[in-house]
């Protein structure tokens, strides 16, 4: 059940009927129904891993428990790596087994040494990267004495299932998140707008560009080596858009479906395309994410202290985990790394905190030293997109290199039977419009927010790709 | 809450009235503008007179040269529709009819297609902007699963069908963009691919026993006074002992089997379709055996 779906369509009001007119009384009741929601909601996908799920609940919500109970250094140490070694060990088994296997396979056949993998034939349970994430963060909070453990199982379960964040996040903090759920919410109807504001432009980033730009980026990759210049420069710069579309789009419509119900959910992205480099692209893009490594793995780490070769290691180590952490494959390695390098010379000239706030342009020359950067760390961007969308390494090398010398860059017909520039002026148009809301959450509310909401969805209805229907790309992390 | 169901009851109205003035913009420009495609073309013509005239697939629309009946004195036009099927063939057939056209030879391709009877979205999606402006075609989708939904809700079908009739279409078709739909008398010939797949695995496939617009074609044909020719068109060397072709004529004794008249692969484009210089052969064959007798 996608939240673009017809079904989903049914189900989110029946929920919003039923959370505000028949279980609104207290906030047991209230938390009761999104928790059914919720495992319905995640039951749509494969009942089976449902258990999974309650199982990995439950598991987070007893280590914690005992975690607190215990003073003792070493039985506390025992649950905590208790915890964290089960819902490593699901992710390893889920997502990242098969592909150490057939690695090792791989390695061992080059040194002349054959061997059989034994492989596992498991579908990777929808959303598991994103509740292990939830119940790590709060268990090695509790480690840590940074937060209480939550003794209603309720409650704790909400904060892992809660459906609007259950299949792709924004990974939620117990700091966060938990307080919310731990009291009765009231009605209140400017959150409620704007929630209907940011799902609606979630909806048109999904299915107005993030689909549109698929179907161009997908013509165009998967025919790479008969592309010339000018189509693999689109190609880049069209999965760029249908990445940001098609996971911004997602936490857009999550938020906003989420103040529905009177909860706030961490901003996830933070229009990461006006970066002015890639340390300020990495702090507006996924946040939830980047900064979960942050507080997990760099600042235990020692962070940005300590020497400068070890504050190198640590930026190497969190950014090619952050690539692992979306998928087995060479691929997002090697998109980690490519980050990582982009970020040391930053790191090394202590510049990667240069640009904290979001550029505001004036008449004169730094800004169009701004624009430039803009630009500058776009192209960074979409070079390192092109590992992440490819099927592999050699894919990826081969593609950029023919981007670089083939040299051609009149228009192409596609495979999918248009040209390769037709889709620019719907992204155009699309920047042009975000950037002219980048101090606000979402274009639509402010001034004139009845039209911009009606514009918005004469777009759903008309520019929207429905007949080539795509899911959602980070479903498969 | 009040203030909230009646916020949700306008995006709702909103929502409904966008749809509706859409759906009334898309189509009205469909029906007013140059037609880009054949279905257009005739939906928004009147009585025409042909001495031939071809329906089918692309194996319609890449195999008769237009041209060569043409200067045999036979006025003709190929209406074949890539990725179409029967379905779509005796629906404009049907729409043609309607229009009054004078039919004397009407020349089916009859082979691949006959496995199915079900509609090829994308070429029946070329109908629907007109399916509140004609019962032929209304009656003919009617028998479809998804007919209410495409007829009675606004802007369904655009939305349904948005790469064949959606924003991109409607904007060709504002700018009057040029298409070789309609150009060589309907003929698209296509060139000599060196990289073209010559294999084509047909020894599953099996044609319907009675393909229901098939059927249809052949009776529409009897009720006007239409000569009808119903053809199997050539494909490459690959498929040979592949028998499809002879389960056709058990099936179908009345369909004319042309597989074998142009065979060697330098006459194809790809096993299924003929390049230019085999559908001139294959077509001055057909000629001659139909017309110059």
């Amino acid at each position: 059940m996608f939240f673009n779906s017809l079904t989903f369509a049914i189900f989110l009001p029946i929920v919003f009927f039923l959370y505000w007119f028949v279980f609104n009384k207290t906030k047991s009741s209230q938390n009761f129904i999104l928790i059914l929601a919720s495992y319905y909601f995640y039951s749509c996908w494969d009942w089976r891993f449902l258990f999974l799920l309650v199982f990995s609940t439950f598991l987070d919500y007893a280590t914690g428990i005992q975690i607190e109970k215990t003073e003792n250094a070493s039985t506390r140490k025992f649950w905590f790596w208790l915890s964290v070694g089960i819902n490593l060990g699901f992710l390893a088994v889920f997502k990242y087994y098969n592909f150490f296997a057939s690695s090792l396979a791989t390695l061992l056949s080059d040194f002349g040494l054959k061997s059989s993998p034994f492989l596992l034939d498991v579908v990777l349970p929808v959303g598991i990267s994103f509740y292990t994430f939830h119940g790590l963060s709060y268990v090695i909070d509790i480690y840590y004495k940074r937060i209480k453990a939550e003794y209603n199982f309720v409650d704790y379960s909400l904060f892992v299932s809660y459906f609007p964040l259950l299949v792709a996040g924004p990974i939620e903090r117990a700091t966060h998140l938990l307080p919310q759920v731990k009291v009765r919410r009231a009605f209140d109807f400017e959150k409620a707008k704007e929630g209907v504001y940011q799902f609606t432009w979630g909806l048109v980033k999904k299915v107005v560009i993030a689909d549109g730009c698929a179907t161009y980026a997908n013509a165009i990759f998967d025919h790479y080596p008969a592309m010339n210049s000018w189509s693999l420069i689109l190609g880049a710069v069209y999965f760029a858009f249908q990445i940001y579309g098609d996971f911004s789009g997602y936490s857009d419509m999550a938020l906003g479906m989420s103040k529905l119900f009177g909860i706030d959910l961490l901003r996830n992205f933070n229009y990461p395309y006006f970066s002015r480099d890639i340390a300020e692209f990495w702090r507006r893009w996924h946040i939830s994410l980047s900064s979960w490594f942050r507080d997990y793995v760099y600042i235990p780490l020692g962070g940005s202290k300590g020497s400068k070769s070890k504050q190198v290691r640590n930026v190497f180590i969190i950014f090619v985990l952050s690539g692992f952490w979306h998928g087995a494959n060479w691929t997002y390695l090697a998109w980690g790394f490519i980050n990582a390098l982009y970020f040391l010379p930053l790191l090394l000239l202590n510049k990667n905190r240069s640009n904290i706030e979001m550029v505001d342009l004036k008449w004169n020359l730094r800004s169009i030293k701004e624009i430039a950067s803009i630009f500058y760390t776009f192209l960074l961007a979409c070079l390192a997109w092109i590992f992440f969308r490819a099927n592999t390494i050699t894919d990826a090398v081969a593609y950029i290199k023919r981007m670089f010398s083939n040299g051609n860059f009149a228009s192409q017909y596609l495979a999918n039977e248009r040209y390769n520039y037709e889709l620019l002026a719907i992204v155009i148009v699309f920047v042009i419009v975000e950037w002219n809301n980048r101090f606000s959450i979402e274009p639509i509310s402010g001034r004139k927010s009845g039209l911009k909401l009606a514009l918005a969805i004469a777009a759903i209805i008309a520019l929207g790709t429905f007949s080539d229907y795509k899911e959602f790309i980070y479903f498969q992390f | 809450m009040k203030s909230f169901l009646i916020f949700i009851v306008k995006i709702v109205l909103i929502t409904v009235l966008l749809a509706v003035v859409l759906d009334f913009g898309y189509t009205a420009i469909y029906l007013n503008s140059k037609s880009r495609d054949k279905v257009a073309d005739v939906f928004k013509s009147k009585a025409r007179s042909y001495d031939v005239v071809i329906l089918g697939s692309s194996r319609a629309n890449n195999h008769f040269v237009t041209r060569i009946f043409e200067k045999n004195g036979l006025k003709t036009f190929n209406y074949g529709m890539s990725g179409g099927h029967l379905y779509e063939a005796s629906l404009l057939l049907k729409l043609m009819i309607e229009r009054n056209y004078e039919i004397k030879n009407l020349i089916l391709e009859a082979d691949l297609n006959l496995s199915n009877d079900k509609q090829s979205e994308g070429v029946a999606a070329k109908f629907l902007p007109y399916i509140h402006r004609s019962e032929i075609i209304k009656n003919h989708f009617e028998q479809e699963s998804n007919f209410n939904e495409l007829y009675y809700i606004p802007f369904y079908r655009y939305l349904k069908f948005d790469s064949k009739i959606g924003s991109r279409e409607l904007f060709n078709t504002i700018i009057q963009k040029k298409t070789v739909a309609n150009e060589n008398g309907g003929y698209y010939a296509l060139g000599v691919n060196k990289k073209g797949n010559m294999k084509n695995n047909i020894l599953s496939l099996n044609p319907l026993k009675r393909n229901k617009y098939y059927e249809e074609i052949k009776q529409l044909c009897k009720t006007n006074n239409i000569r009808f020719i119903p053809i199997m068109t050539p494909m490459c060397e690959n498929v040979i002992g592949m028998n499809y072709f002879e389960k056709v004529k058990s099936a179908y004794p009345e369909i004319h089997n042309y597989e074998n008249v142009v065979i060697e692969n330098k006459y194809f484009s790809s096993c299924g379709h003929m390049n230019d210089n085999g559908a001139k052969k294959f077509t001055s064959i057909v000629v001659r055996d139909f017309f110059k007798k």
